[in-house]
């Protein structure tokens, strides 16, 4: 079934309500906010998830603190109505924040920002509850999410008021709506923009993430002992910086409880002493004790980008940002969000996954009416390709799963009833998964029987399935044969090999890659997994996999590539730099003792995570097709003979 | 008869293995200090007794720490330096005016052997050796103090802006090379591979990423071969310099190495010359030490159980791929290194 954009909106407002009334009413009166007004929220919804992805980092560690503290059920208590609250929160304060637009000339900056960075912090919490109500088995997995990160919020921000702001929601959203309507008509009579307002919320809106971020980290100090003084000078900085804020928010919120918008200013001198406060704690707990917060100003985070890589996009794993598409179907959504946390990885699972996904998604499409099916099913899919492309860049494999998959759209005949049309697909899907992958595999595993014999040596590197089940092949025949295993940091995938090889009885040898030229003396081949050939006969894989071949290659060992057909590209590359894919930097970072921890703290430092790799076709003996064992440089005539081949 | 060691090598052969005394220069200095703690001793009348000593001494040290080449190399120099001073006083004593008597030259280097038909009697007491030994010894400790900023200088001869230099790991010569660089030139790029398992390219990294004009870039020890394509330079350091111009580096320098080869890049390898070591070890398990595996793989996973896990800790790294040394004393090619060797050290001490 496919998820209609009014379905989701209206599940996630009863799941937060406690008073059923109140949300409904509200719900149609935020569609008639003016347009405009709600795009640049929405602009700055997005700006924020990057911190909220922060915050969904810092989690174990708030898990940690919560359970320590003795008021974790209130909190968790607390959590519902705390949501609600936030959410009328926010639109309290935007009214406000326009109100002071209007007033921007009088009134002093400060409390302005002040202001909106709340509206911000709102809507980071906002956002992870949302994500909640889209898919119900989702929301089990985020609802644990929620239950920390509310808590992060109140502890950190609003501990002294959590309690008191629960009792009291219920007229404050009745307050907050008047407040609203009242404000709306502010707006209506004078736009001023605030460019400049805006940017200076959400630098303020950073600081705070981040000094939370460091009192929690202080908190965690406190029960060590031994503590240097200027640790326990930046705890005490930090505390004190935590009890203004808290001070200032409590402001806001009684003063959100009169109702009254013109009362909504805060005091001045309390807020800008909170943040003066902010400021100059920022730098120096985080510096000292390595706080789990890796939020910092989005200037720097700039900065800290690669500038040869500045055409390539980190990935962004915030699956929230994806996943509230009503358009998109659960299953896809999920696979979506496997994608880009990794759950799902390797060329071969990942188109697998992909076309199970397309099935479901073929099997609940219902033609609109007076539509084509093919048609209409072709824009369906390509939206969800979209979809998954944003979650993470797409594989070959799977692009080439889609490509034949819209080839075989294009082929449906017309005068058949939708059903058959939808049996028709998914044997497609069926065919193409048994053929391309499975019989693929087996016929490459044939192939490769005939060249290990007894006492052969294997290494190979990084976890391909295809490698294992020639490894597994092999061991079935009861070849006497030996593995070694060549990883890397910061995936480690070789350990996922060694487990599944040692679990086949295979004997095996785990190193590093740095360590290869230890082991490689003892190989006598080298088998490489690809994610995918390029159409110019270099070999695109896991980064690390050319250092294999190239190592290889000094010892004169034979490189054997296996890869299937369905993987091979047009695409023509020479460098790993032009296209490629960036992993998250953090994974870099070793552990909490490591130096590179806060690395966003020094000075245009980065640490670089690439996926992959291209290893040049002279460093490559053969690749092993299920067509043939061919040198690099065939796979434009494989390219050429395939649409013949298969199915 | 076998050689007891002294209360001093004991005490520092320990401090060593437990990791107290690390790297290469730390450990040459603390040699050099016992050696001249030995010299000022009475317990030697002649030079030949003092070459006992020291060569008794060097031996014990070279077979408690095998892997730390310094200690003898310093023996070596040590005994060259008494065979110098010996033939010097003897030269005075006998009137023997010749300037190039005490110097090498390539011209004494092929007259050697003549000469040493006429074997030099070590064993007869040389009056003031003692004092002219301790002075010399004083010439090699300003000597070894210097050797890093005089690696330094250099900077600027070989590295110009706006360049893309890649490192290896974490080696004090290169951390000093590369921080005079970036004083200097503006506009660099510096790549760490952070040669894990111990991964202390990380701190070399946040060492150089103090300053605001340069541009720091961590990449784990796999992507090395993909970054190479953009890479200007590649500047390493090294455990010690063999004797055919190889290099027993840390592990990883074999491959980025090789990597550079692939892309024809320069490699550049810092060594003082206490690194240069007179010894021919062309294979890993020649020299190779295995460390512990625990970084690699947790011991407590299941796959590590069955598992043979290897940690080891050099790599060897033949001439053919490094394209210049950077001594103190200056560039050499590595094909000059045997000429650097026969300089320093005498050809009968090059077997301790």
């Amino acid at each position: 079934m496919v998820i209609t954009s009014e379905q989701v909106p209206q599940s996630a407002s009863e799941s937060t309500s406690t008073d059923p009334g109140a949300p409904k009413r509200r719900k149609p009166r935020q569609r008639n906010r003016p347009r405009n007004k709600r795009n640049r929220v929405e602009d700055k919804e997005i700006e924020t998830v990057q911190h909220s992805l922060q915050m969904e980092t810092s989690i174990p560690t708030v898990k940690k603190l919560s359970g320590q503290s003795t008021h974790e059920s209130a909190l968790i208590a607390a959590t519902d109505k705390t949501r609600e609250q936030i959410m009328a929160e926010r639109e309290a304060k935007k009214q406000a924040k326009h109100n002071k637009k209007n007033q921007s000339k009088t009134v002093p900056t400060p409390p302005t920002t002040k202001i909106i960075t709340e509206v911000e912090q709102t809507t980071i919490t906002t956002r992870l509850t949302t994500t909640t109500t889209t898919t119900n088995d989702r929301q089990e997995q985020l609802a644990t999410t929620v239950a920390a990160a509310v808590p992060t919020k109140t502890t950190s921000v609003t501990s002294t008021t959590t309690l008191e702001l629960g009792e009291n929601t219920r007229e404050k959203i009745k307050a907050e709506r008047e407040a609203k309507k009242a404000a709306k008509q502010a707006v209506k009579s004078a736009k001023v923009s605030g460019g400049n307002v805006d940017a200076a919320a959400q630098k303020l809106a950073n600081l705070q993430i981040q000094t939370a971020g460091a009192t929690e980290a202080a908190e965690s100090e406190k029960k060590k002992p031994a503590l240097s003084k200027a640790e326990r000078r930046a705890i005490q900085e930090a505390q004190r910086a935590a009890k203004a804020q808290g001070k200032a928010k409590k402001d806001t919120t009684k003063t959100l409880t009169a109702g009254a918008p013109g009362s909504q200013a805060i005091s001045p001198p309390t807020s800008t002493i909170g943040s003066k406060e902010i400021k100059r704690d920022n730098d120096s707990p985080s510096k000292i004790e390595g706080s789990p917060v890796k939020s910092v100003p989005s200037k720097t985070e700039r900065d800290h980008n690669v500038k040869l890589f500045n055409h390539l996009l980190c990935t962004s794993k915030d699956a929230s940002q994806f996943i509230n598409d009503p358009l998109v179907h659960p299953s896809m959504a999920r696979l979506g969000e496997q994608y880009a946390k990794r759950i799902v990885v390797g060329s071969n699972a990942r188109c697998i996954a992909f076309l199970n996904a397309l099935r479901q998604v073929v099997q609940d499409f219902e033609t609109p009416a007076k539509k084509e099916f093919g048609r209409s099913l072709d824009v369906t899919v390509k939206h969800h390709v979209d979809h998954l492309h944003k979650c993470r860049p797409l594989a070959v494999s799977v692009s080439n799963a889609y490509k034949q998959f819209k080839n075989q759209l294009t082929q449906l005949p017309v005068d058949k009833p939708e059903t058959e049309l939808k049996d028709l697909l998914s044997h497609f899907i069926d065919t193409y998964i048994e053929n391309q992958i499975g019989k693929a595999a087996q016929a490459i595993s044939g192939f490769l029987q005939e060249k290990i014999t007894n006492g052969d040596v294997l290494l190979t590197f990084g976890c391909s399935s295809l490698i294992h089940y020639i490894c597994e092949e092999a061991k079935r025949r009861q070849v006497a044969f030996r593995v070694i295993v060549v990883d890397s940091r910061p995936f480690c995938e070789g350990q996922e090999m060694l487990r599944r090889l040692s679990a086949d009885g295979i004997p095996c040898t785990y190193v590093l890659i740095n360590a290869i030229s230890y082991v490689m003396p003892e190989a006598t081949k080298v088998l490489l997994g690809a994610h995918a050939l390029l159409a110019n006969g270099y070999v695109m894989a896991r980064t690390g996999t050319a250092q294999v071949a190239l190592v290889a290659n000094a010892h004169n060992v034979p490189v054997l590539v296996c890869c299937e057909t369905h993987k091979f590209s047009e695409r023509f590359q020479t460098d790993a730099i032009v296209y490629n894919e960036l992993g998250d930097p953090n994974e870099l970072v070793r552990s909490d003792k490591c130096c590179l921890l806060n690395w966003q703290t020094k000075s245009r430092m980065t640490p670089l995570n690439l996926n992959y790799d291209i290893t040049p076709p002279e460093l490559v003996s053969a690749v092993v097709t299920e067509v043939a064992i061919l040198p690099c440089t065939s796979v434009p005539v494989i390219l050429r003979i395939k649409p013949e081949i298969g199915y | 008869m076998r050689e007891q060691p002294l209360k001093e090598v004991t005490q520092l052969i320990h401090a060593i293995k437990v990791g107290m005394v690390e790297g290469s220069y730390s450990i040459t200095n603390k040699t050099l200090d016992i050696f001249k703690y030995i010299i000022m001793s009475k317990s030697w009348q002649n030079a030949d007794e003092l070459m006992r000593i020291v060569r008794a001494q060097s031996r014990i040290m070279q077979a408690a720490l095998p892997q730390e080449t310094v200690t003898s190399n310093i023996a070596r120099r040590i005994l060259k330096l008494t065979r110098e001073e010996f033939d010097l006083l003897h030269a005075k004593i006998q009137h023997f005016a010749d300037d190039s008597q005490a110097s090498l030259s390539l011209h004494k280097l092929v007259t050697q052997t003549s000469e040493s038909n006429v074997s030099v009697d070590y064993s007869k007491p040389q009056q003031g050796l003692r004092e002219a030994l301790l002075d010399h010894l004083q010439e090699v400790e300003t000597e070894l103090e210097t050797s890093s900023e005089n690696i330094c200088v250099q900077a600027e001869e070989h590295i110009h802006s706006s360049e893309i230099i890649l490192t290896l790991g974490h080696s004090r010569s290169v951390e000093n090379f590369l921080k005079r660089a970036i004083k200097k030139r503006q506009y660099l790029t510096i790549i760490v591979a952070e040669c894990a398992p111990s991964c202390r390219g990380h701190n070399l990294a946040t060492k150089l990423a103090n300053d605001k004009t340069v541009d720091i870039i961590v990449i784990p020890d796999a992507s090395i071969f993909a970054m190479m394509s953009r890479v200007n330079k590649v500047i390493i350091g090294t455990h010690s310099v063999l004797a055919n111009g190889g290099l027993r580096a840390a592990c990883g320098a074999y491959t980025v190495a090789l990597a550079a080869k692939h892309y024809s890049v320069p490699v550049i390898v810092l060594a003082p010359m206490y690194k240069l070591s007179p010894l021919h070890l062309c294979e890993q398990d020649a020299f190779n030490m295995v460390g512990c595996a625990e970084d690699v793989i947790p011991y407590d996973s299941l796959p590590a159980r069955e598992a043979k896990v290897y940690s080891p800790m050099f790599d060897y790294v033949p001439p053919e791929l490094v394209t210049l040394f950077i001594s103190n004393t200056g560039g050499h090619a590595p094909s000059y290194v045997y000429r650097l060797l026969t300089e320093l050290y005498h050809p009968e001490d090059l077997e301790i």
